[in-house]
């Protein structure tokens, strides 16, 4: 009689047809629906192209969109830009976020109510978080020029959205608000893991309030504000959707980030072959930071 | 830890005070909403509107084409969803269980594909879709969708099956299953709230996308998603806040929804899939 082999999961060696199987259809969609458009947007780059379709006759291999770029002060001003933003959302969402979450780990009551206030923002799209705070910025009726005049900080309304230094805060603050709930969430999640046998043996050895911070919960905190720093960081450096709807870019591309000069170059004047190029770029210092971030995260159940 | 009373007072005057500048932004769209057109277009801002102005739900819905955008919207999620939960279930399966040749960088390339720019994807899949005629239909949209949800169900699948002991299998394949109908008969239904976190997840992803949504649909006003809706409106050069506030609501409100039932397994979704 024939015995069907008995395939064991708990083996270590668990090669089996079905694995492959199981495996195939993410292989196949991210090949066509990823792999693939990566490879078609680095050979754009290298090319002279407007509007592209596929079936269109490839134009010669070119490095005159890299050139342009690297000589372009719109690229340079787009990095400037790119890199001011970043280091101020990161700053921003990490300082909240941390605060926020060291505030809700105390033990009281009504604490999962809120918990659930405080990530609350994380939960309305981006969208939706621009409609709020472009309202609040309005140059007419706007609460936040309003505000400043109260504390004497203007003297008329600020026009926010179309003043160059105004705007890239309005779209910082956006962002702030729209990301520290992630750090606050992240960071809520690495402190419940820190055994609470630490903070008692710290105790009885007299360590006071900041030293216990200083030197309990900030060094088991810092593996996953690694990754949390991060994942805000790619996640502000990619941001598309608040800039393009709170400043299109604007005034006089102060708030134009590398993601946003791709999209216009691409889809603004139809430069196909300079904004892959652009993309591109974005792309390698994305995965500089992934890479950096694989190597260096806490390594869980991989 | 024991509190003084000036302790616990000091707390909780704190988490307040910080609840509320938190909330304040969402306070701020829902009183926009209510206030009236002389209200929005004065000084000092209404704080509290002197006749909340309900009817203004009702305006927007019958002036404007948010049940469309809404329907849309979910048409696009559902298909997203369903099409990326399909092919991760199945390669989060693998990975988790079985030593693929390859699988491990596959893992690894999946992992590091959410981390694309959307602004650099777009411009292929622009062609590629143009080429195809999808350019304006819903299934541009649900397919540039899945480029950054795949990465995201994969690897949160992964995470839900480690954690199912491998000896639940082992026991269903001497009672005579192959892996296959182990998976399906086992593994799967003991999964579901796994897969239900998943599959949420994946819907707040794909319900609060825009770039992809306004490149492929931007002509196409019969198919604009509900982001694409409310940022049109605030394109326009008379702005009535209190419209677009309200229309804003109808497109968070499941969202939140959604957030403030299913916190624990969003959140828990959010760390797995960060910490990878």
């Amino acid at each position: 009689m024939h015995k069907q082999r008995m395939f064991d999961l708990a083996r270590p060696s668990r090669q089996h047809w079905l694995g492959y199987l199981l495996l195939a259809p993410a292989v196949i969609l991210v090949a066509v629906i990823i792999i693939y458009p990566l490879i078609i947007s680095v050979d754009l780059s290298f090319q002279n192209v407007k509007l592209v379709k596929m079936g269109d006759a490839r134009k010669p291999f070119t490095l005159i969109n890299y050139q342009r770029l690297f000589t372009s002060p719109d690229f340079w001003m787009a990095c400037w830009v790119t890199l001011k933003l970043v280091v101020a959302v990161t700053v921003g969402s990490l300082v909240v976020g941390l605060s926020t979450a060291l505030l809700v780990n105390n033990k009281f009551k009504g604490r999962t109510l809120a918990r659930l206030i405080m990530a609350l923002p994380w939960a309305v799209p981006e969208v939706i978080a621009v409609v709020i705070f472009a309202w609040i910025f309005d140059s007419s009726f706007g609460l936040m020029s309003w505000v400043f005049i109260k504390l004497g900080i203007t003297t008329e309304m600020v026009a926010w959205v179309s003043t160059p230094g105004a705007a890239f805060w309005a779209v910082a603050m956006t962002m702030i608000w729209k990301g520290f709930p992630f750090v606050s969430i992240m960071t809520l999640a690495g402190l419940q893991s820190i055994p609470s046998d630490f903070y008692a043996a710290a105790k009885v050895d007299g360590a006071n309030v900041y030293q216990r911070f200083r030197w309990i919960t900030l060094p088991s905190l810092m593996p996953v504000l690694g990754v949390t720093i991060v994942l805000v960081l790619l996640w502000v450096f990619r941001d598309f959707s608040i800039i393009k709807v709170l400043t299109n870019g604007g005034p006089l591309k102060s708030t134009t980030t590398l993601s946003i000069m791709t999209y216009d170059q691409a889809f603004g004047f139809f430069r196909f072959g300079y904004a892959s190029a652009v993309g591109v770029i974005t792309l390698i210092i994305c995965v500089i930071a992934s890479l950096f971030m694989l190597g260096r995260g806490p390594k869980s159940g991989l | 830890m024991r509190r003084t009373l000036s302790q616990s007072i000091l707390l909780y005057a704190t988490i307040v005070g910080a609840a509320i500048v938190i909330l304040f932004p969402i306070y701020w769209l829902v009183i926009t909403a209510l206030a009236s057109t002389d209200e929005l277009s004065s000084l000092p801002p209404t704080f509290w509107p002197e006749a909340p102005d309900w009817g203004v739900f009702a305006k927007v819905i019958s002036e404007r084409p948010i049940l469309t955008w809404l329907w849309n919207s979910t048409l696009a999620a559902i298909g997203a969803v369903s099409l990326s939960m399909l092919v991760s279930v199945a390669a989060g399966y693998s990975l988790s269980r079985f030593k693929v040749r390859g699988g491990h960088s596959m893992g690894m390339f999946i992992l590091t594909a959410k981390m694309l720019p959307a602004t650099l994807m777009v411009i292929p899949l622009f062609a590629l879709f143009r080429s195809f005629g999808l350019v304006g239909s819903l299934w541009s949209v649900i397919l540039a969708q899945a480029t950054f949800i795949i990465p995201f169900t994969t690897w949160m699948l992964k995470g839900y099956f480690d954690t199912i002991p491998r000896e639940l299998e082992q026991a269903a394949m001497v009672d005579g299953c192959t892996p296959l109908s182990a998976m399906f008969k086992v593994v799967l239904p003991i999964s579901t709230p796994g897969l239900a976190a998943t599959g949420l997840y994946a819907f707040v992803l794909s319900w609060s996308e825009y770039a992809y949504a306004r490149t492929f649909l931007i002509s196409e006003q019969g198919n604009w998603t509900a982001n694409l809706g409310i940022a049109g409106m605030r394109g326009e050069y008379t702005s009535a806040w209190n419209e677009i506030s309200a229309a804003s609501i109808f497109v968070a409100l499941p969202i939140i929804i959604i957030y403030i039932f299913l916190e624990r397994y969003l959140v828990g979704g959010l760390t797995a899939g960060a910490e990878k």
